[in-house]
């Protein structure tokens, strides 16, 4: 009994701590920075974020943001601030409401029609339905059972 | 199968958009990329002169062409296009064409050694912070933009420029001015 009540109580020690680490707590300054640069693409790297690259570029990217977001920037304005810059290619994910976005979009649009061009396929493909036989068939065919029996006596 | 047939009609078309898109994408020149600062307001800037004497403001500049280089010593393709600039700046010295030269990512001696090495006589400015370059979308030097007596950025040339492109964007621009 009383090791059932010690793994209840070591169960709600678990579920009490998954809560507090969860709770939703409010974002500190670096961690904004952080969020922002890591959607921010390196301008002189190989597919590296501003965030994770140690370049000069990136360095200054990184104080930049830091600056805009001390100053009280939201996250759309410091981005803005980038894209009149750089344009879209600024962003590793490109936005889903811009000419862009396609590249989202026309995977997706043509993995679509693969499937219906495929699921015609198969369907066109399949064995041809069987012939209804003809009046004239089955008489025959009766026919050729009453001799076979008729034979076999 | 009347749906098959339209998707095949749209793999069709969507074939030829894309042959279309990249016919039209190769015959652009690679070195005039249309960032978000082209065909913009240029943004300002004032920024400390390289040899210290006091500072420099686009604003200042209003109603002239003005050609704005970014370069740095340790730019190798830098030094391929300054003759290139050197020839530039003298044939408009006098004329309302301003060259302004921001020295990108090097410390003021290493910047003003190099002006005076290569015999760079137009203004050159020193972006220490690196705000300007991000505020301009440069991707690394030598980036060279063309901004019009109307404060808008006409035109940018990523990498090493000639004479003859440096020319042709300015009389464009010298154009536009008179004609306004």
């Amino acid at each position: 009994m009383n090791g059932r009540i010690l793994i209840a109580l070591a169960l709600l020690a678990l579920a009490g701590a998954l809560v507090f680490a969860a709770r939703p707590h409010d974002i500190t300054a670096d961690e904004r920075v952080d969020q922002i640069t890591a959607q921010l693409r390196c301008p002189v790297c190989q597919g590296l974020s501003v965030k994770d690259s140690t370049s000069e570029t990136a360095r200054q990217m990184r104080d930049l943001v830091a600056q805009r977001v001390r100053e009280g920037r939201t996250d759309a304005e410091i981005d803005a601030e980038f894209r009149a810059a750089y344009g879209d290619w600024i962003f590793l994910a490109p936005p889903v409401a811009s000419w862009s976005g396609l590249v989202w979009l026309v995977p997706i649009a043509v993995i679509a029609a693969g499937l219906v061009l495929v699921t015609g396929r198969l369907r066109g493909t399949g064995a041809p339905p069987a012939a209804e036989p003809t009046s004239p068939d089955v008489a025959a065919l009766r026919e050729r059972v009453a001799r076979e029996e008729a034979a076999e006596g | 199968m009347i749906l098959a047939r339209v998707v095949r009609i749209a793999v069709v078309v969507g074939l030829l958009g894309l042959v279309v898109t990249l016919a039209l994408a190769f015959r652009r020149d690679p070195h005039d990329i249309r960032t978000g600062t082209v065909n913009k307001p240029a943004p300002a800037f004032t920024l400390q002169r390289l040899d210290g004497s006091g500072q420099v403001s686009l604003a200042d500049l209003s109603g002239k062409v003005v050609v704005v280089n970014f370069f740095a010593s340790w730019c190798l393709p830098c030094t391929q296009e300054n003759p290139a600039l050197v020839r530039v700046y003298e044939r408009y010295r006098s004329s309302d064409v301003v060259m302004l030269g921001v020295n990108y990512q090097e410390s003021h001696e290493n910047g003003l050694a190099y002006v005076k090495r290569m015999g760079i006589a137009w203004t050159t400015v020193a972006d220490d912070d690196g705000r300007v370059a991000l505020s301009y979308g440069v991707f690394g030097p030598p980036e060279t933009f063309f901004i019009g007596s109307d404060g808008v950025i006409a035109g940018r040339h990523i990498g090493p420029i000639d004479e003859e492109t440096l020319v042709t964007a300015i009389e464009k621009l010298r154009g536009q001015a008179s004609s306004r």
